[in-house]
């Protein structure tokens, strides 16, 4: 299109800026949720309590952030969600990268058999009783075991680096071969330095997904000792929010329950900030890389 | 000796058979090219030379040892590939060096290699580049390299020069056919381009539909095309071919068509065969235009004069056929637009059966 | 078999002989094939196999055990020893309130989803598109991006502070109008527009990168070409972006339709409260209290599977009709 304001009529001018202003309300809807909850964990307890936190922190304070960060658990479960975010990324990748390599080369017998074993998992999955059976089953409850191993591999990852390995040429692996390597050192020496892309967007999913999940923690994890930050946040935050006792006690401390929220939630996003440029550089790439197929 | 040996090689697909049965005889330092057009077959028997491609039928020997099933590393070939296959994480010495490492050998055996491999192409002052800081010309160099320096028996190269530039493609020719005097290493080529064909090969083979059509030096198929299919396909433009059919003339055979004559070579297949269809074929340079009728001069109806500086070329038809024909223009220039005939010695006339497209008759004596 | 063909003379054994010998020696046997491919491709094998065990031990198994769904499980007989029992928990499921509730809370909550969720990523991009400045551009999109990489628990927290009777923003906002606190997430008729305004807060930008990155891939020739012929831009977004976005709109409307019924129920567990089941609980989170938190395992696997049966036949309908219609299709 034009590049050039200059050369737009009156009529495209006004719906440029009208369109500007539209878009810039709903970023601003997206940010203030996220302004809030900061200058909220920064304020006193009495100004949440009452209500006048409304864009910056009112009675500035950092006593939110003190009691959260001399709270055993707090450290505890978030020990928990560095394990397992780091060791279920690299064991994701250890299942997802090999793979999706053998999944893309033309030479594998039944290829498109394997490929609809994966596609159909995307489709179709037993459900959350039988999941949960299973991995009571296989004793997997109550484990850092558990958790690392039975997320590992998700369909749509697989895809993904495959479709990625599929578009480079047939000839890198040839001329691999031709050389003298084998399978693996095709993919390690090859495959893998070229696909960096690839793997780094399938990797940030991965620690995306395990830094969020919830849900199976909270089933599969009854030790207090093992829970991960967002097991330990939703104690805190949905179970305690309607605690009016514990809500009183933390008043009286000078900062209360909303602030202590605040700080936990700032705390654990933080994490995902750090990494927020990296994940925007790739992710990008990684839907198209996926496509739709299959 | 590092001769190499197709017998009844046949590659099918499933229930297609794609390559059907090459015998093929390559000597030791010898160059070959496997040219045809699309589709023909050429780059599955160069892979399968390669071992990229399972051999479904026949044996294939690389000197004097069967490697049907021997994998393509322990072949000891080399191949460039079309798009280079240059690994982009990698400088150009660790490009030419890959195979060496995959190999194990030492660090200083692999430096010397490398520094003699590119000081051979001229690359030493990129070697720490990566290939996508390179020119195409440069890139298609180290694809080379990564070739040369394993100092392999056989080199194959499969459509090499299909990425550069018309200009480059004239240059890195040269290129391959001095490395290859250089080297004296047996090469197997692959191409669809006649041109590359006939001024790299020591043998040309001609392949269409996965069978070959004709085996020999470009010369030989330059001017003996053993049937139609090798002489429309060997140079430019094309053989001209005019379907006829054979009638008694005064002073032998004569070709007839579209109500007009012309004599014809005294050929053994021509006596007493009048009314056998033929088609004659005139290459572009050996018809000499005319401006009005002579004798023994075949009319043409001019369509397009192109002028490429110092040679034209004319597009006319006989009859149904399309008639091209290559000129000089010196001297000539004002008569090209009033062109309407040709005459042609009969002796370079080439014949062939309709119906079977083979070659009638004797070879044209070399001149 | 060839080389036999040219041989003229030789007794009929003798040709047989050799036709054997040259089957043996040029046409290897099926399982020799196999045999050499193996030799040749184990690796490739070896690669594979932790991936394929992992989707049987993790993924199928468990759809083996879906068969608890028509059995009276116990978790002392195990899946395969307990006894069948037929449709009995699926009678059961539809003589229960509860499930029915769920049910149609589900297709309200899915439909409210789909019919405000499923336009505003397309909006968003048909409106990304016509920023000219590049930095605005840029900075929006980082922002709208962001809540999906938030945890649902972060979400929660955010809704549930903000929505607080005494300290939210939400309540405080009312108060500048004179209105009287509300305890929005007791109250029932509530649940509905705040879970889906947050399912759109939060996955909308993300969502419109599909359609962006398809806007991405019109040829900028046609709007060119649109420019010369007078086209106004809001002309331009509406015949040419629109319609050159189409296929991908109804891939991701069938791929929407198939995920109907997987509301994100994990939304819902940190959301909900007995005083709004009425109008939260779905057939997920019904799932989920009846066999994780109650034990009812066969009754639970047999709901879920009535949601994967539903969710099946709406997904190749929406599929089918759309092949039909626009020849637009997933398969």
């Amino acid at each position: 299109m034009l590049s050039s304001m200059n050369l737009y009529s009156r009529g495209d001018k006004l719906f440029v800026i009208i369109n500007m202003i539209l878009l810039g309300l709903f970023t601003i809807s997206t940010l203030y949720p996220f302004i809030y909850i900061t200058s909220l964990s920064m304020s006193s307890g009495f100004e949440a309590r009452a209500g006048n936190v409304i864009l910056t922190p009112m009675g500035f304070t950092l006593e939110a952030y003190k009691r959260v960060l001399s709270e055993p658990m707090f450290w505890i479960s978030y020990k928990n969600t560095l394990i397992y975010t780091v060791l279920g990324t690299l064991t994701s990748l250890a299942f997802i990268i090999p793979g999706a390599y053998a999944l893309s080369r033309p030479q594998l017998y039944g290829r498109r058999f394997w490929n609809l074993a994966v596609a159909f998992t995307m489709w179709f999955h037993a459900g959350m009783i039988p999941f949960f059976l299973n991995m009571r089953d296989l004793n997997l409850l109550d484990s850092y075991f558990g958790i690392i191993i039975g997320f590992a591999v998700n369909g749509f990852n697989i895809i993904l680096l495959r479709n990625f390995f599929e578009g480079i040429p047939q000839s890198f692996e040839e001329a691999a071969r031709m050389d003298g390597a084998n399978e693996f050192q095709v993919l390690w020496k090859v495959f893998v330095p070229l696909s960096k892309p690839a793997i780094a967007t399938v990797a940030l999913f991965c620690i995306v997904s395990r830094w969020n999940g919830f849900f199976w923690a909270m089933i599969l994890l009854q030790d207090e000792s093992k829970i991960p930050l967002q097991v330990y946040l939703r104690q805190i935050i949905v179970e305690l929010s309607d605690d009016e006792e514990f809500a009183n006690t933390l008043m009286s401390a000078g900062y209360s329950f909303e602030t202590v929220s605040a700080a936990i939630i700032v705390c654990s996003i933080i994490p995902i900030l750090l990494i927020y440029p990296f994940l925007q550089k790739y992710f990008n790439k990684g839907i198209l890389l996926g496509g739709v197929k299959e | 000796m590092s001769g190499v040996r197709l017998d009844k090689i046949v590659k099918s697909y499933g229930a297609v058979q794609v390559v059907h049965g090459i015998d093929l005889e390559i000597k030791d330092k010898e160059f070959v090219v496997l040219v045809g057009p699309s589709g023909c077959g050429k780059s599955t028997t160069l892979r399968m030379i390669a071992g990229l491609e399972e051999i479904s039928d026949g044996s294939l020997t690389i000197d004097d040892r069967v490697v049907n099933r021997v994998a393509p590393k322990d072949r000891d070939v080399a191949m460039v590939f079309q798009n280079y296959a240059l690994y982009p994480h990698l400088n150009v010495a660790d490009n030419i060096a890959f195979g060496l490492r995959i190999r194990k050998e030492s660090k200083d055996a692999i430096k010397a290699s490398v520094d003699e491999v590119g000081a051979i192409l001229g690359l030493t002052p990129y070697l720490e580049r990566r290939p996508s800081d390179l020119s195409g010309g440069q890139r298609q160099r180290v694809a080379m390299g990564r070739a040369i320096v394993r100092r392999p028996k056989v080199f194959l190269f499969d459509e090499p020069l299909s990425n550069l530039d018309a200009k480059l493609r004239t240059q890195m020719r040269a290129e391959i056919k001095r490395l290859h005097k250089r080297l004296e290493a047996t090469s197997i080529y692959v191409t669809h381009d006649q041109v590359e064909a006939m001024t790299l090969a020591d043998k040309i083979v001609v392949m269409q539909d996965g069978r070959i059509e004709q085996i020999g030096t470009p010369m030989e198929l330059f001017l003996n095309p053993a049937n139609a299919f090798v002489a429309g396909f060997l140079g430019a433009p094309p053989m001209n071919m005019i379907n006829a059919v054979v009638a008694k003339g005064e002073n032998g055979p004569i070709a007839s068509f579209d109500g007009q004559t012309l004599p014809l070579p005294a050929l053994p297949d021509l006596q007493n065969a009048e009314g056998r269809p033929i088609i004659v074929g005139i290459r572009p340079e050996y018809a000499n235009i005319v401006t009005a009728p002579q004798p023994g001069s075949v009319n043409c109806t001019l369509n397009l004069v192109e002028t490429l500086g110092s040679e034209a070329l004319l597009h006319a038809t006989v009859g149904d056929d399309q008639f091209v024909i290559r000129t000089e223009t010196l001297g000539k220039i004002d008569q090209l637009d009033h062109v309407n005939g040709f005459t042609v010695d009969p002796t370079l006339i080439r014949i062939f059966d309709a119906k079977t497209g083979k070659a009638l008759g004797g070879q044209t004596r070399v001149a | 078999m060839t080389m036999t063909d040219n041989k003229i003379g030789g007794s009929t054994e003798e040709l047989v002989v050799e036709a054997g010998e040259a089957q043996r020696n040029r046409r290897p046997s099926r399982m020799n094939r196999v045999g050499d491919h193996l030799r040749r491709e184990w690796q490739l094998y070896l690669l594979l196999l932790p991936t394929i065990l992992w989707l049987l031990i993790f993924l199928y198994k468990p759809m083996y055990g879906l068969q608890i769904a028509f059995k009276d499980y116990s978790v002392f007989r195990g899946v395969a020893g307990s006894p069948w029992v037929g449709l009995e928990h699926f009678y059961t499921l539809f003589e229960n309130d509860q499930f029915i509730r769920a049910l149609r809370n589900t297709i309200y909550i899915s439909l409210l989803g789909l019919v405000f969720g499923f336009p505003m990523p397309i909006i968003l991009a048909l409106m990304f598109n016509e920023v000219v400045n590049q930095l605005f551009k840029k900075t929006a999109q980082t922002i709208v991006y962001l809540p999906h990489f938030i945890s649902s628990v972060i979400i929660a927290g955010i809704v549930i502070t903000a929505f607080s009777p005494s300290a939210g923003i939400v309540n405080t906002v009312m108060g500048w109008f004179g209105l009287n606190p509300i305890y929005f997430l007791t109250k029932a008729e509530w649940f509905r527009p705040i879970f889906v305004g947050t399912g759109i807060w939060q996955e909308a930008g993300f969502q419109s990168i599909v359609y962006l990155a398809a806007i991405a891939g019109i040829s900028p020739t046609l709007y060119e070409s649109a420019v010369v012929d007078g086209a106004t831009r809001f002309q331009m977004m509406w015949k040419i972006t629109l319609p050159m976005i189409l296929p991908t709109i109804i891939i991701m409307l069938i791929i929407r339709i198939g995920n109907m019924l997987e509301v994100s129920f994990e939304m819902i567990i940190l959301l909900y409260q007995p005083a709004t089941y009425e109008t939260a609980d779905v057939v997920n989170t019904f799932i989920y209290r009846q066999g994780i938190q109650g034990g009812q395992y066969d009754l639970a696997a047999a709901a879920g599977l009535f949601n994967a049966f539903v969710a099946f036949v709406l997904v190749m309908t929406a599929n089918t009709i759309s092949k039909r219609y626009s020849r637009t299709s997933l398969w």
